[in-house]
């Protein structure tokens, strides 16, 4: 089982879908500032000072470490990074699930769809987050640029 | 285990990583035409002691109005309210009369009362509470439509509700 977890494939296999789901979500990020800085606040976690700042440059993390996992360079700095906004991700959904509050309005609800839209939101990061944490454990390089440099030098 | 290569230069990394991306992120930011001010104001705005506003109410929106006169235009028959939360949160419980057009969903319920609405009479309307911006956005909207007596009620339900004035509740 542990060497089935462990297994090299499987690393690279996360590092593609971690990354690239992570540059699919930064792209309308960074087109849209002013709609993400709206969701940021939709939240209703940061103080409003931040929010523009949040806004502007987590889709770069999230751009940059999801390319540096796919093409393989600072993989467990990178899969640390995804690792803590999923669980910073997680706990903010938590809170707003507990506390009734529907993401896509900032709005107290009792609606249903919008419950289990949280759920699936909650489980999707959750997955992501079992992903990164994989390979921030078991990356043993394996084609990866990190390497292809270390090679030669 | 790929940790024992030294977890402390992954930090360092990781932290280097998140200075460079906030410096892109700030330089694309300020070169970008969607770009946004780093400093955002998200603040709500009081406006008087009874009326307090969202912070993307601006002076072109239709008039906010606080709990008093919504509970004295509550008194006149030339009003409309429209409760512009999601149709679970209206059944649960809203103002009494109140036509429910949520705000997410406008496409498909404005259909349903549009023929109950009349440019005649004032249109309330009002969602959640201070928090809650749909009763803004179902305003702009509504004047999009033609629509010029409307007003906007931030205090909400919630306001309404604490007050212990009488509120309706639909099957």
């Amino acid at each position: 089982m542990k060497e089935l977890i462990g297994n090299k494939w499987l690393v690279v296999l996360f590092r593609l879908i971690v990354g690239i789901t992570f540059i699919y979500a930064s792209l309308d990020k960074i087109a849209h500032p002013d709609q993400f800085a709206r969701v940021v606040y939709n939240y209703r976690i940061l103080p409003g000072l931040f929010i523009n700042i949040f806004a502007i440059s987590l889709p770069w993390v999230e751009l940059f470490c999801g390319l540096f996992l796919i093409l393989g360079l600072f993989i467990e700095s990178s899969s640390l990074l995804l690792g803590l906004l999923l669980i910073g991700f997680t706990i903010a959904l938590s809170v707003n699930f507990l506390r009734g509050v529907d993401i896509a309005c900032g709005c107290f609800t009792t609606d249903p769809n919008a419950k289990k839209e949280g759920a699936w939101l909650l489980t999707r990061d959750v997955v992501l987050l079992l992903m990164s944490l994989q390979v921030i454990f078991y990356n043993r390089d394996f084609l990866s640029l990190q390497k292809a440099f270390q090679k030669k030098s | 285990m790929s940790l024992e290569k030294g977890s402390s230069r992954i930090f360092l990394q990781a932290i280097l990583i998140v200075i460079f991306s906030l410096a892109i992120g700030i330089i694309y930011n300020s070169i970008s035409k969607e770009g946004i001010t780093v400093k955002g104001n998200w603040s709500k705005k009081v406006v008087s002691d009874s009326l307090i506003v969202p912070y993307s109410y601006t002076k072109d929106d239709p008039p906010a109005i606080s709990l008093g006169q919504a509970m004295t235009y509550f008194q006149t028959h030339n009003v409309i309210f429209l409760d512009a939360r999601l149709e679970p949160d209206y059944k649960a419980g809203h103002m009494p009369k109140a036509l429910n057009l949520p705000f997410e969903e406008f496409e498909q319920y404005y259909p349903k009362v549009e023929s109950l609405l009349s440019k005649d009479k004032n249109i309330i309307t009002y969602c959640d509470g201070t928090e809650c911006e749909a009763s803004l956005f179902l305003a702009r909207l509504l004047r999009t439509k033609g629509f010029k007596n409307l007003k906007i009620f931030f205090g909400g339900w919630t306001e309404w509700n604490k007050a212990g004035l009488p509120v309706q509740k639909s099957n």
